[in-house]
């Protein structure tokens, strides 16, 4: 579509620059002031349960039990921090999901990398048909999956073990790490990377001077998604990992949920928390490129 | 080398992907001992035996209304505070930040949360709706059958909805600004612009994203069970996820759990067919 360039010179005043003029009408500020009114109940709804569980999480039991609620806290504790490290032994679930995750995440990328290097760079036979076989993977629902994968794991000897509880992370999340990885790959021009090549750099020495410096934006938000469904992974978990101490937090939190009454909010608050402060900080640290590959996985994928 | 390079993701995929798929079509038509693993066939059986249950049945018409109001409110709030977030308003580049954060939380977070603070009788949102008029008595938001699922699906859609603002936000920014300019040139008035320019661009993008998470909302463990505490009062937030794990390990009916994922796995292949189609076709039209 274009525009007669003459025909927007003939009406300078044209609707959409009234924004723009100092004066405003009276609609017009009504109209920003509801629009004000919108963003602030938006984003209230967004992070209003967050503070929640940060204000809950470090007041005593006395003034979260107390009605009506009061919004701002006027005791500060550490109690609930220190029951749930001391009386419930909380590090070891967090251990379980720091070392699943971790392992998951960089398992997952590297062959993810792997792969989608290869799918972007080179042509064979099948790359089509893996490129699908990926994209229905990563659309597979775990529940469907769910009694196999728990009938094929304890018929192995593999039930209750950490490592296979990891590999299967790696596997569930390798078709979405290789579908961004991919698009990030393929946006890429392969000219710098052939200059390298003439240069005197082996295919792998292109790769890591040229490639990876580039899409390193794309490596990290992908990254940091994979790192936050194996931390927030559920139905294997809770399924596979029959022994308690080998739990990972989150199915351990619904375990603290099940064994308590209401009394414990400031306890569950302060579980939550710790759950969910690596996350956030990792989201803060790279909100920016998070934003630009989740658009990249949603509208690609 | 390129073989070398993708066996490692290709082997996963097959290992855990496709080959427990194969096992689940398997096990649908057998009847598994959930000890030994031992199958006997019985033909269709297991998939008589879901049609001719009462839960199974209300599983699936609850997954329906799940998943179709889940999508509604997501893609109209989604489209809607993506294009607040359009504005230039000031602030609205922290706004854009802050939005996001529901859609990072981990289910149980986000259960353990509304579940204190939609507390029939001592929770701050009952307390904040009475003291501001809207009700007069606490509402029985996790106690009340008929409130479960309303109350699961504000969750959702609180957890999910800035999956489509991230997407519908970021299309609005690609389209160019003389696009509009042609519009309020021709006359065109704020509903002109939003008919004419704002839906045909983002139409694509919400489609894709509405195949993407129809999928996983119609199959979401997590935020049902976790919030309902495992299927809520009488039963009533038991969607068809909930019902398959409630058919494989607390029933044992390994082939029944089976017979009801390949079903919804079929119906939901037919879905993504009709989205794919009409993605295509959108997608064409905007060129």
């Amino acid at each position: 579509m274009s525009i007669d360039v003459n025909s927007r010179a003939a009406q300078p005043i044209a609707p959409v620059s009234r924004a723009a003029a100092k004066k405003r009408s009276p609609m017009a500020t009504l109209g920003r002031t509801l629009q004000y009114a919108a963003l602030v109940t938006v984003v209230l709804t967004a992070i209003v349960p967050m503070y929640w569980i940060v204000v809950n999480a470090i007041r005593p039991d006395s003034e979260i039990a107390a009605y009506p609620p009061t919004i701002f806290p006027k005791e500060l504790t550490f109690k609930h921090f220190i029951d749930l490290f001391e009386v419930y032994g909380f590090q070891q679930y967090l251990t379980n999901s720091l070392i699943v995750s971790s392992i998951a995440t960089v398992v997952a990328l590297v062959f993810g990398i792997m792969a989608a290097y290869a799918m972007s760079r080179f042509e064979f036979k099948g790359v089509r048909a893996v490129g699908e076989l990926s994209l229905l993977a990563y659309l597979l629902p775990p529940i469907l999956v769910l009694v196999p994968i728990t009938q094929i794991l304890f018929g192995n000897g593999l039930g209750d073990n950490r490592a296979a509880l990891a590999v299967l992370y790696v596997a569930t999340l390798l078709p979405f790490a290789l579908w961004i990885l991919r698009s990030y790959f393929s946006g890429l021009g392969i000219d710098t990377e052939e200059a390298a090549m003439i240069d005197g750099c082996t295919r792998f020495g292109a790769f890591i001077r040229v490639v990876l410096p580039q899409t390193l934006p794309g490596i990290a938000s992908t990254a940091i998604f994979t790192f936050n469904a194996a931390w927030s992974e559920y139905l294997f978990a809770s399924t596979l990992m029959t022994s308690n101490e080998k739990l990972p937090a989150n199915p351990a939190v619904f375990l603290l949920m099940g064994h308590m009454g209401t009394e414990s909010w400031g306890l569950l608050m302060a579980a939550a928390l710790t759950i969910i402060l690596p996350v956030m900080i990792l989201f803060f640290m790279a909100q920016k490129w998070l934003v630009a590959g989740l658009t990249e996985g949603a509208v690609k994928g | 080398m390129a073989y070398l390079l993708i066996s490692p993701a290709l082997v996963l995929i097959l290992v855990f992907a496709v080959y427990p798929f194969i096992v689940a079509v398997i096990n649908s038509f057998n009847l598994v001992d959930i000890n030994t693993g031992m199958k006997t066939p019985v033909g269709l059986e297991n998939y008589v035996a879901i049609f001719a249950d009462a839960n199974t049945r209300d599983s699936f018409f609850r997954s329906i209304s799940w998943t179709t109001s889940n999508m509604i409110l997501q893609v109209v709030l989604g489209v809607a505070v993506a294009m607040l977030l359009n504005l230039n308003l000031k602030g609205q580049r922290i706004a854009r930040v802050l939005v996001l954060i529901p859609y990072m939380v981990p289910a149980i977070v986000a259960a353990l949360v509304f579940r204190f603070m939609f507390n029939d009788v001592t929770g701050v949102v009952n307390y904040v709706l009475m003291k501001v008029g809207f009700i007069d008595q606490p509402l029985n938001w996790l106690s009340d059958p008929a409130m479960m699922m309303p109350t699961l699906v504000a969750v959702n859609v609180w957890k999910y909805s800035p999956f489509f603002i991230i997407v519908v936000l970021a299309r609005l920014q690609s389209i160019p600004k003389d696009l509009f300019e042609a519009v309020a040139i021709d006359g065109g008035g704020w509903w002109h612009r939003f008919t004419a320019v704002t839906l045909p661009s983002i139409i694509p993008v919400v489609l894709a994203g509405m195949l993407l998470r129809t999928i996983w909302t119609a199959y979401d463990f997590d935020v049902p069970y976790l919030l309902s505490n495992g299927g809520g009062p009488s039963g009533s937030a038991v969607t068809v996820p909930l019902q398959i794990r409630a058919l494989a390990f607390d029933q044992q009916q390994l082939g029944q759990a089976s017979a009801l994922a390949v079903c919804t796995a079929i119906l939901l292949t037919g879905a993504a067919y009709f989205y794919l189609r009409g993605y295509r076709k959108s997608e064409k039209a905007s060129e």
